[in-house]
């Protein structure tokens, strides 16, 4: 049960953060991340509209009711869980199939990222996340000692 | 529990079989332009059409992407929205299976797989009139896989009682 990576995507779609806890994922270079949080985000989008299920009524003050998107995928080797925070920030974790709790663990990653990345009077909005505190409390949270 | 359709794509991206169980709309909002020339009829055909290959795409780019991640002898299985889940099974002939369900349905390959050995193979594959390739869905959808299947996800997706 390992956390295996945390990709942060920004809302037009750009890569914020990426960074790898545990072996186990194919390594790629920094090019293939972007291409792969870029394509992530249009799948996201197309996942929305395909929605099949009965039409709801939307919440007031929404013309249309609201779908969430992926929420999580499943492969033979991963699973990829994605929390889409209110302002279109896109948190994706990659973990162990058999991993439990994977929404509770990245909720948690969402408030390491508030507390240390939105917080920091130095971080520009929608741009990459160089934050040391951010890093070493992620790699605290996540990298399993040992 | 319950189904909202099915797919299969063959190699040439085409989808070559599509089934929908309607769950009845509840009047959705048309907005009322008199002058739309285009027949509701017409227009459903045309969503679904688009619908088809807007999962086609996302099937295909998320496949492309669990093969770059974890390896070529990785496969993608399933995503899940708030809304529902798609399952995904790909036949070693680059068949495609992709069903749309509620999203508490369990794990689905087994029944794509099911649907693949025991409805395709035996009603479509063997079929003397079928031909190799399904141009435009040709040779698919006959009457015994469409019982068949009927039968089958009766029984898949039957009330638990």
């Amino acid at each position: 049960m390992v956390v295996f990576a945390l990709l942060i995507i920004n809302k037009a779609g750009g890569l914020i953060y990426n960074r790898t806890f545990h072996e186990g994922l194919q390594k790629l270079d920094s090019n293939d991340y972007l291409i792969l949080a870029g394509t992530f985000h249009g799948i996201h989008a197309i996942s929305r509209s395909i929605n099949p299920a009965p039409a709801v009524q939307p919440p007031p003050g929404y013309r249309r009711p609201q779908t969430t998107g992926i929420q999580s995928l499943e492969s033979s080797h991963f699973r990829l869980t994605c929390f889409q925070t209110p302002t279109g920030v896109k948190l994706l974790l990659f973990t162990s199939p058999e991993q439990p709790n994977t929404d509770i663990v990245v909720r948690r990653c969402y408030e390491i990222y508030g507390d240390f990345v939105v917080k920091n009077p130095f971080y520009a909005m929608e741009m990459p996340i160089r934050v040391e505190k951010f890093d070493r409390s992620l790699g605290a949270y996540l990298v399993r000692p040992g | 529990m319950s189904v909202y359709s099915f797919f299969i794509f063959d190699r040439h991206t085409e989808c070559i079989y599509s089934k929908r169980w309607t769950t009845q709309q509840p009047g959705r909002p048309t907005t009322g332009v008199a002058n739309d020339s285009v027949p509701p009829s017409a227009r459903k055909a045309m969503k679904d059409a688009d619908d088809a290959k807007l999962i086609f795409g996302t099937v295909f780019s998320l496949r492309r992407m669990v093969r770059q991640l974890g390896g070529a002898d990785d496969s993608f299985l399933s995503y899940r929205t708030g809304e529902y889940k798609l399952h995904y099974f790909e036949t070693p002939t680059q068949l495609k299976f992709v069903m749309l369900t509620d999203p508490r349905a369990g794990n689905m390959r087994t029944v794509l797989h099911q649907i693949w050995a025991t409805l395709f193979v035996e009603y479509v594959v063997k079929s003397p009139l079928a031909p190799t390739e399904h141009r435009g869905g040709k040779g698919v959808g006959n009457e015994l896989f469409e019982i068949g299947l009927e039968r089958f996800m009766e029984v898949v997706f039957a009330p638990q009682q």
